[in-house]
């Protein structure tokens, strides 16, 4: 490309983005992963460059494994959950109901809403006192399901991924309602025409097309639940305990309520380079996919 | 409901029931302490919609009408940016805002968010653009005209959708962000709603109204602005677009 007064102009335009992009991402990232490499501690920055002594540090501290097996648990629950969920909702959809702006609208909604009001929502009906959730078995006679929900440590994890669940089957359903009306109708009509039950249709014809929506949809949820923070923060703050620590949500307490920074930086390197593991072959595969 | 019970009412009613003494007492009372926060959100969102919307458009622009060599990686580098965990980012970002004086302010959010916008603007704009028909470009061209004036004639005339796409996308987004409104902004000068409404949340029982109303004070404009332009808001999680 030759210096044209028109190239530089270009450039000029482009420049603004380039710089604040490179510079709050990159650059930043860059920057995070030294600090990791340091021994900063307290408000002072200080780079004297230890090496890799807080990643040793973390191999041997349980809240670090605490935290990993969380997230763990919310990628092996949480993610197939809202596939699942979000497949189901769209196919009723789909099926059923005349309606179907309605719903779509009102099943996106809480995933429209910020975490900060669904978690408030969510500890108001887990309250073990006077939460809705327990007042309602209470009533119907089901006394025995009452349970701790954020405050019993074997329990919390798992309400936390169960309202997650609730937030991101709308999306997923999106992504599912979206691939099923690309799929061309003239398949549909030929499968009636065969005389195809709709179990049969969706089994044979559109769930085997939905791969890609699905791997879009994994993508994001995997993701999510990797740097889930805003609603476990809000909902237990970690707690009981530890129990329900998660990488990002250590990496703040570590960082901002501890000072500790080159450690809490190097939860956030190890972080990143996961969630690079996942989103780097899906862009690769999309890239390549889409030309 | 709960939010229009008064304090009694919180106690000894199921949490169900509709409130025997309705009361408008913890809307007031949420509003007192919301109001500024609330206010401290619209701006940095305002702004860093705006900022973000145009810079996304200018770079999709660039990335499909232009091109050059390089543009593929330029382009990927700039999506990736859309999937980053913040925590990568959290501990350089708060020292930068502290040394350019934005620490506690409203500027620094507006520069935060705008940053970390641009890549989702991009890519909302790219694909849009990816439809405009290379021969018109072409024809202005001949006739002479340059990149600015091709941008602003022809293509910025076309982009009512997707300014309106990403335009509600980053509304949303920046609206509903809690983490950088945690991280840099502790004082009341830029408080934004969000982390007003989490320090809301009392610990005895009583202020459970006063916190279901302060949520409704700052769901509200996300639900209206949901149900009116939802529709935009559906085309921008469809791109690929990710929450958190």
């Amino acid at each position: 490309m030759r210096l044209t007064k028109d190239n530089i102009n270009t450039l000029l335009i482009f420049l603004p983005s380039l710089i604040l992009v490179g510079y709050f991402v990159y650059a930043s990232i860059g920057w995070n992963a030294v600090v990791s490499l340091s021994d900063w501690r307290g408000l002072t920055p200080s780079y004297n460059i230890v090496g890799l002594s807080q990643y040793a540090q973390l191999s041997h501290d349980p809240v670090f494994w605490t935290s990993l097996e969380n997230n763990l648990l919310l990628i092996s629950l949480f993610v197939p959950g809202s596939l699942f969920l979000g497949l189901f909702l769209a196919i009723l959809l789909d099926a059923k109901v005349r309606a179907e702006n309605t719903f779509r609208t009102i099943y996106l909604l809480p995933f429209a809403l910020s975490f900060v009001i669904t978690a408030a929502l969510w500890a108001w009906m887990y309250n073990p006192s006077i939460g809705v959730i327990n007042t309602l078995f209470e009533k119907i006679g089901l006394g025995f399901l009452k349970s701790g929900w954020t405050t019993d440590s074997s329990v919390a994890m798992y309400s936390i991924i169960l309202a997650l669940i609730w937030q991101f089957s709308g999306y997923t359903m999106l992504v599912f309602l979206a691939g099923i009306r690309s799929i061309p109708e003239s398949q549909i009509m030929a499968a009636r025409v065969d005389g195809a039950s709709s179990l049969n249709l969706y089994k044979r014809i559109v769930i085997p097309q939905l791969k890609f929506s699905a791997l879009a949809a994994f993508v994001v949820l995997m993701v999510f639940a990797l740097k889930a923070f805003d609603f476990i923060f809000i909902l237990t703050g970690g707690g009981p305990g530890y129990s329900t620590y998660v990488l990002p949500l250590m990496m703040y307490r570590e960082t901002f309520s501890m000072t500790h920074f080159a450690y809490g930086a190097s939860i956030a390197t190890l972080l990143f380079v996961v969630v690079m593991v996942v989103v780097i072959p899906y862009l690769y595969m999309s890239r390549r996919g889409g030309e | 409901m709960t939010s229009l019970k008064t304090r009694k009412d919180v106690i000894y009613t199921m949490p169900v029931q509709p409130p025997p003494s309705p009361t408008l007492e913890p809307l007031k009372e949420a509003f007192e302490v919301m109001k500024r926060p609330l206010l401290n959100s619209f701006a940095f969102t305002m702004f860093a919609t705006i900022f973000s919307g145009i810079l996304g458009s200018i770079n999709g622009y660039i990335l499909t009408k232009i091109r050059f060599r390089g543009s593929e990686i330029v382009f990927l580098l700039l999506v990736i940016g859309i999937f980053i965990p913040y925590q990568a980012v959290l501990i350089p970002l708060v020292m930068t805002m502290s040394s350019l004086g934005l620490y506690n302010r409203i500027e620094g959010l507006i520069l935060a968010h705008t940053a970390y916008g641009i890549p989702i603007c991009t890519l909302l704009f790219r694909n849009f653009y990816g439809d405009i028909p290379d021969s018109l470009m072409m024809a202005a061209k001949t006739d002479g005209a340059g990149t600015w004036t091709i941008y602003r004639r022809i293509v910025l005339p076309l982009s009512a959708p997707p300014f309106a796409v990403a335009g509600v996308f980053q509304f949303t987004s920046i609206w509903n962000d809690f983490l950088f409104g945690l991280v840099l902004a502790r004082g009341t000068e830029a408080l934004p709603a969000s982390v007003a409404l989490a320090n809301l949340k009392g610990t005895t029982t009583a202020f459970w109204n006063v916190q279901m109303a302060g949520a409704w004070w700052y769901a509200l404009p996300g639900v209206i602005i949901y149900l009116i332009l939802g529709k935009y808001l559906i085309r921008g999680y469809m791109a690929g677009a990710v929450k958190g």
